[in-house]
């Protein structure tokens, strides 16, 4: 059985219903994160796994204990939240101890486990100073070893690394993956950022609406991804309009020229309406470029972005974005001109609405 | 510019001899009890007084109940608005203003009404009941101020995540409430303690009406029988008042010496 299990999760505030039948199984030192946009109901399932809401149906276990009638403080998880939370009254030492303090460990093993998480986030020497003394990527670490001193069964993480600037981001984002790997622990973190959750992720589990619309490896998300709202919100999709053509031989029509898919249209029929999804990297314009399928467009713009060059083509009135790494001698296509897109038929995938 | 520097500086001085030059007055006159020179015989004469110091003790004693038992009432109700009742603030609000709207001594024959001796719950029965009352009085009084004090330092810290994060470490409700929130708003209810103190050592309607003995009632009582001392006491009780305007300032600059670093 599966560590962390959420069970048919339903959740309502009034009459407007935020999560839908969540269901999900999270294995033991696992890292999951939950993507998606503001009001999708990330937080609101994270915080029901804390124990801080209800949910108005369905079942919610940790290592086969349900969870349900608990409260938070009795559930043994680690939060580390956005804005930190760190006791403004107490120092480093002090707010790492506060957990196995209320616990009523020992003086010594407190002392012994609060060091070690210090020096596990590198701040051993900071332990006397205050939270206002602190910058906000040292506040998040100390908030990270405080979640994790009293030993949780889930360390949940919600958007811990949205307030802070771009290099830590990284940064710690790096450290506390290495410090989940390191210490086995199971993982939620929640966050909108889609190069955090694929960066640091074993699986992902993307919301919309309240459901979850895919559950995968980065890579399958990525790659693969189920849904149009997947495909639109992890990277930079091309959605591509098409017919289908004939269902047997897998073909479809793009802007009236014939393409054939490697998916299967199985239980469609001809003239069906269909999305295809594209990933910019996928194609190129280039006369020596690879690739089995072919389509005739017209340059829409072309801007230069340092590293790659992205250019707009419109391809039976679909406008498909690819970009191209830039080199000294690269030849930036000028709007209105006659292109030939190449790419491979695989990178062609068919995703549902 | 310069004009306006002017009018300005002008505005600031006839606004300080507005105030000032009554209590200049006061104090000159303080000093005026021996013939042909300057001398704090009032003052000695007010501390020498055993009555400046029993009611002095008394209505600083008041004042120390009042400050307790009003920031146990007031703390919990702020904190627990904020953190669960968002939506009863604005009647919250409402009624710990209401002592600034209906005057003090319609506030105590409402109190002597319902909590007279012949009533279901007899305060003024006994010295101790009396003494009681005048205390829920006073904190009647300076809710307006402590619920304000209080409510001002809890918006300063994020009070939900802040209990949240408490929560999850496994503290329970009091633990939660004395050892994460009231020391974060400590500025707050120290703002709110010496503004009740300033107004309870002051306070004359309440103490009269109910016949206790408090400092209030005992600078009237001088003031119509005596004649330097009545002075010596304003000057007193403006030193009071002024020590606990300073403390509050000093304890608020003290809580913005500690802003986040980001």
């Amino acid at each position: 059985m599966s560590f962390l299990v959420l069970d048919h999760i339903n959740k309502s505030f009034g009459v407007t219903q935020v999560v839908k039948d969540f269901d999900m199984s999270v294995e033991k030192g696992e890292f999951i994160s939950f993507l998606g946009p503001s009001g999708c109901g990330k937080t609101t399932v994270l915080r029901m796994i804390a124990g801080f809401e209800m949910p108005s149906g369905g079942r919610i276990s940790i290592n086969g204990k349900d969870q349900n009638n608990l409260k938070t403080s009795q559930r043994n998880i680690g939060m580390v939240f956005q804005a930190y939370a760190l006791f403004p009254n107490m120092n480093v030492f002090d707010n790492v101890a506060f957990g196995l303090k209320v616990a009523g460990k020992p003086k010594a093993e407190i002392e012994a486990r609060v060091k070690e998480m210090l020096a596990l986030i590198r701040l051993d020497h900071l332990s006397d100073r205050y939270p206002y003394q602190l910058s906000g990527g040292q506040q998040q670490r100390v908030a990270l070893a405080r979640a994790l001193a009293p030993k949780p069964q889930v360390l949940l993480l919600d958007e811990p690394l949205s307030a802070l600037d771009a290099k830590i981001r990284v940064s710690l984002r790096e450290e506390i993956r290495q410090i989940q790997r390191q210490l086995g622990i199971t993982t939620v973190f929640v966050t909108h950022d889609q190069e955090e959750a694929l960066s640091i992720s074993d699986r992902i589990v993307v919301m919309n609406a309240g459901r979850a619309d895919q559950i995968g490896t980065p890579s399958e998300i990525y790659n693969r991804p189920a849904t149009r709202f997947v495909a639109s919100f992890v990277g930079t999709l091309n959605m591509i309009e098409a017919t289908v053509a004939d269902p047997a031989a897998d073909t479809v029509k793009i802007g009236g020229e014939l393409v054939g898919l490697r998916q299967s249209l199985a239980g469609r029929k001809s003239g069906d309406k269909l999305s295809l999804a594209l990933r910019p990297e996928a194609g190129s314009i280039a006369a020596n470029a690879k690739g089995d399928t072919a389509l005739a467009g017209e340059v829409v713009s072309s801007h230069f972005l340092g590293s790659v060059i992205r250019t707009k083509i419109d391809i039976g009135g679909n406008q498909v974005s690819f970009d191209m790494f830039n080199s000294p001698d690269a030849i930036i296509p000028a709007p209105g001109e006659k292109v030939t897109l190449r790419f491979a038929a695989g990178d062609l995938l068919v995703v549902e609405d | 510019m310069k004009a306006q520097k002017i009018l300005a500086w002008t505005a600031i001085a006839i606004g300080a001899l507005y105030f000032l030059v009554p209590l200049i007055g006061t104090f000159e006159f303080s000093m005026r009890m021996r013939r042909d020179a300057y001398s704090f015989d009032a003052y000695h004469s007010v501390f020498s007084d055993m009555q400046f110091r029993a009611t002095f003790g008394f209505s600083m004693l008041m004042a120390l109940f009042t400050i307790v038992f009003g920031m146990l009432l007031v703390v919990p109700t702020a904190y627990w608005v904020r953190l669960r009742l968002p939506q009863a603030r604005p009647v919250v609000e409402f009624i710990t203003l209401l002592p600034l709207v209906i005057p003090a001594i319609v506030i105590v024959f409402g109190y002597l009404r319902l909590y007279n001796s012949s009533s279901w719950l007899p305060f003024t029965g006994s010295v101790a009941g009396t003494n009681m009352l005048l205390v829920l009085s006073y904190i009647t009084l300076s809710l307006p101020y402590m619920y304000r004090a209080v409510d001002t330092a809890m918006r300063a810290i994020d009070v939900r995540t802040l209990t949240e994060a408490a929560e999850s470490l496994g503290a329970k409700w009091p633990t939660i409430l004395f050892r994460c929130i009231f020391p974060n708003v400590m500025s707050g209810v120290l703002s709110g303690a010496f503004i009740t103190f300033a107004i309870v050592m002051g306070e004359f309607t309440m103490a009269a009406l109910l016949n206790r003995p408090a400092f209030g009632p005992y600078l009237q009582l001088v003031g119509a029988n005596k004649a330097y001392e009545p002075s010596a006491l304003a000057i007193i009780a403006f030193a009071i008042t002024w020590l606990s305007m300073g403390l509050l300032q000093l304890v608020s600059r003290f809580s913005k010496l500690a802003p986040a670093r980001t």
